[in-house]
């Protein structure tokens, strides 16, 4: 007979590994129930120097109760840990750092910690593995960077441990898939231990132990845009992409990166997007958090349905209220899935569009900037042509044409949009030579600049000068010159070719407002279906509750 | 939510105009060509403005004949100087002259304007004698108060010796505005910053609620328009009374007595509830007209 062939001769490692830990852990449970004062003897437990370690970390949702109570436990016991979560949101993310708990990352997203975790790169206490992009970070836990422990966040749990993570259920299922499957060990917080849950988002046996936390888990209210600061800039903006580019592709099926450039679009589909008698022909499908600035498209009718990777606080009885809309369970609230909404955006939109903060003249573009390891989240994979993709639509088939020309096989090809003004705050350009990504990667010693969005996926450009089509450029040349043509005033616009620009503007390649027919003086916050928070709540028929922050009344 | 809605709020005051008189019907005296700026700006060295922060002129509205001023909060919050205080107070002499429906003062300033202190303390004097000159003589004078400057100072008391006050809710109305109130009296007596509390306090539908705004409308163009017309067909119909030593008298008590009772109260929610909304707590959330529906009154 042959002898199993690993080290140890046995192929139940870590089944036995997970035994080992639970038993060491039962004294300070009661079946899976474990009270707020156990919980740091219990983490102590059940960790094991040298353990890949999942601290629930979405872009919203954030099981902060366990982050803190890690933060507590006994560093000559818990260390050399290696964190792959998907999202360093909260100061204990770091303070694991600072305290030698931890000394490997696997991440996507830092946004807030940015600052700190750069010095501490560069003081040598952490080293990254990689920034990833959402899906990359999901895809890795189920080949080679799977969790040992998971410690994630519900909204509910029942006496049995099944959990109720509701609208904010996010990369949850993702997490505990990829842990419970491979021998490790889930730990929830919920806000509340219930009799009987509205449903079971993750079942029971799947989780080991289950914490009451003192204070429900912070959500953050991330893709709430209050219409009051969108500008007539962005308004003018918005009118370029649904006349330029929405209406001429005829986009269905799409994804919006955050920001106030988006939420300008999102305002004009009931008024000037309904003028131009676009309603049922753009912008029926999304994949996209829940924005309360969708609501008036909406509630005009242009939306048939919008899954969603996060919920978004304030959203809840709206959502609920529409389930032919959202995805909504038959306990009646919604359910979010960031695993599954990113491949949805991936594969299965058309077009994405969003802002950055730096574009080059090859039209890769980044959010970096020194001094500051952000990451990216999910927008690369969603300002990314879908290789993979195999089913055809006309918008995509259209790009595919556009770019690649009439060659013997069919290709599509998805719009992916940068819209962006030519200067940013402090009257910093947009457009430049060099993006500070290249410095960051050298300081930061990482085997890639981190860029969002590479020049070779990206397909327009759209500034307050108009629409750059990346697609037709025939040439490297061209296609420079397109960038510059509409980088406005920036040191990169004025260095621009006005001959070779008029050129590009003769074929259509660079189109300005005034070719599309659209008149700036047009362009006014009156034409928001919205022009503030609380006409939202107006529109949402009450629904829609916003959080504290976004209130004035 | 369908179409365009033409903000009041957001709107400039040449804009506000052109929403709410009658097509090409409005003329402009001293026009911005005339070039009559401020002597004192100048002086300064400050930026100027050709209208001097106020647009004056006659219009028709419905029809009617009417005088309108229109006060610019985008320059130096609307306030009143020298020209800007003589342009009102010119336009509310021709009206005992011309005698037109009404006089439409929209007021969108946060007081007197402090590079001209004086001459603007005087104008505002000027301009509150003129409002009761013109109302004597029988032509009701209507402010309109839903700009971001509100109107506070010196235009907050022209404001009250109107025979109308039209304000949305986004409109404030009071004396010292809550900047002022936290620089003099601290945090504690009035948080500038918390806006909620702002708007409860100096906002349109308190001001309503107190009976200091005669009719609370949406923040849109069309909507002040309308209540300005609706309000000039029952001047016709009623003509302004010389107000009677004794209605006079009878108001100064009914405002002793207001002021005694709420001299406590802190927060528009307390008047709220005292005014009998079942949540007062959720007024700010009513829209205009659930409002104006509980207070038993149409829109």
């Amino acid at each position: 007979m042959n002898a199993p062939a690993t080290p140890s001769g046995r192929w139940d490692n870590l089944a036995r590994s997970r035994a080992g830990r639970l038993a060491r852990a039962a004294g300070f449970a009661t079946g899976r129930l474990v009270s707020a004062d156990s919980i740091v003897p219990l983490l102590e437990a059940v960790i094991e120097p040298g353990d890949r370690v999942c601290i629930e970390g979405n872009n919203q949702k954030q099981a902060d109760f366990l982050a803190r109570s890690l933060v507590k436990t006994d560093p000559a016991r818990l260390r050399d840990l290696h964190l792959v979560q998907s999202v360093l949101a909260l100061p204990e993310h770091i303070d694991l750092i600072e305290r030698g708990q931890v000394s490997r990352i696997d991440f996507s997203f830092s946004g807030p910690q940015a600052g700190r975790l750069a010095r501490l790169v560069e003081s040598g206490k952490i080293t990254i593995g990689a920034i990833h992009t959402y899906l990359e970070l999901f895809a890795r836990y189920f080949v080679d960077l799977t969790p040992r422990v998971a410690l994630i966040a519900a909204q509910a749990a029942d006496r049995e441990g099944n959990l109720y993570t509701g609208p904010n259920t996010e990369d949850t299922p993702a997490i505990v898939e990829a842990t419970a499957f491979k021998g490790g060990i889930v730990i929830a917080q919920v806000n509340e231990i219930v009799d009987r849950l509205p449903r079971v988002d993750i079942p029971a046996d799947w989780v080991n132990f289950v914490v009451q936390a003192p204070t429900p888990h912070y959500i953050e209210p991330l893709f709430t845009r209050d219409p009051a600061l969108i500008t007539e800039i962005q308004v003018l903006m918005g009118m370029i992409a649904i006349k330029g580019l929405y209406a001429e592709y005829g986009i269905t099926r799409l994804n919006h990166g955050i920001g106030f450039d988006t939420a300008a679009i999102e305002l004009l589909l009931p008024t000037y997007a309904a003028e131009l008698g676009l309603k049922g022909k753009i912008c029926t499908h999304w994949a996209l958090n829940p924005h309360p600035t969708l609501i008036p498209a909406i509630e005009a009718g242009f939306v048939e349905s919008v899954h969603s990777f996060g919920s978004e606080v304030g959203m809840e009885r709206y959502t609920a209220a529409r389930p032919d809309i959202f995805f909504v369970g038959q306990d009646g609230s919604m359910r979010s899935n960031r695993a599954f909404c990113q491949a949805a955006g991936h594969y299965a939109c058309d077009l994405f569009i969003g802002s950055t903060l730096q574009i080059d003249l090859q039209g890769n573009s980044s959010t970096a900037t020194k001094g500051r390891i952000a990451g990216f989240g999910g927008a690369p994979n969603m300002g990314a042509d879908a290789r993979g993709r195999r089913h055809a639509s006309p918008a995509w088939l259209r790009a595919g044409r556009e770019g690649r020309g009439n060659i013997a096989m069919p290709r599509g090809q998805k719009l992916v949009v940068q819209i962006v003004e030519t200067f940013r705050e402090h009257m910093q350009p947009t457009f430049v030579e060099r993006l500070d990504a290249w410095d960051l990667a050298a300081t930061a010693n990482m085997a890639l600049p981190p860029v969002m969005i590479y020049g070779e996926d990206l397909t327009h450009i759209i500034t307050e000068e108009g629409i750059a089509n990346l697609l037709m450029c025939a040439t490297p040349q061209e296609r420079e010159q397109a960038i510059r043509g509409v980088a406005g005033y920036t040191p990169v616009g004025m260095a621009r070719d006005l001959r070779m620009v008029e050129n590009l503007r003769d074929r259509g390649i660079i189109r300005r407002p005034e070719d599309l027919g659209i008149r700036k003086r047009d362009a006014t916050r009156d034409l928001l279906a919205a022009r503030s928070v609380k006409d939202l709540v107006h529109a949402s028929g009450g629904l829609y509750d916003p959080p504290q922050q976004f209130r004035n009344w | 939510m369908n179409g365009r809605r033409i903000s009041y709020f957001e709107a400039s005051a040449r804009m506000r105009l052109s929403g709410l008189v009658d097509a090409d019907s409005f003329s402009e005296f001293c026009p911005p060509e005339l070039r009559q700026t401020s002597p004192h700006l100048a002086q300064l060295g400050a930026p100027q403005a050709f209208d001097d922060g106020v647009v004056v002129g006659r219009a028709k509205l419905a029809g009617h004949a009417v005088l309108v001023a229109a006060q610019e909060g985008r320059f130096i919050g609307g306030s009143v100087g020298e020209v800007h205080g003589a342009k009102i107070r010119g336009l509310l002499d021709k009206a005992l002259v011309k005698r037109p429906a009404a006089v439409l003062l929209l007021a969108d300033s946060g007081g007197v304007r402090l590079h001209e202190a004086n001459a603007g303390l005087i104008a505002i004097s000027e301009i509150m004698r003129a409002v009761l000159r013109v109302q004597a003589a029988g032509i009701p004078v209507f402010a309109l108060v839903g700009g971001s400057c509100g109107a506070f100072g010196g235009m907050g008391i022209v404001t009250r010796l109107c025979a109308e006050v039209v304000m949305s809710e986004q409109g404030r109305l009071g004396l010292s505005g809550p900047e002022v109130i936290e620089t003099v009296r601290g945090v504690e007596e009035f948080d500038s910053r918390d806006r909620a509390l702002v708007w409860r306090v100096t906002g349109g539908k308190l001001r309503r609620t107190l009976g200091e705004a005669t009719r609370l409308v949406d923040d849109l163009i069309p909507a002040f328009r309308a209540a300005a017309a609706d309000l000039i067909a029952r001047y016709q119909a009623h003509p302004l009374a010389p107000a009677s030593l004794v209605a006079l008298l009878d108001e100064q008590a009914r405002l002793a007595a207001r002021s005694e009772r709420f001299a406590g109260a802190r927060d528009g929610r307390e008047i709220w509830q005292a005014a009998g909304f079942a949540d007062a707590s959720r007024v700010p959330e009513l829209s205009v007209a659930e409002f104006n529906l509980h207070l038993g009154e149409t829109s």
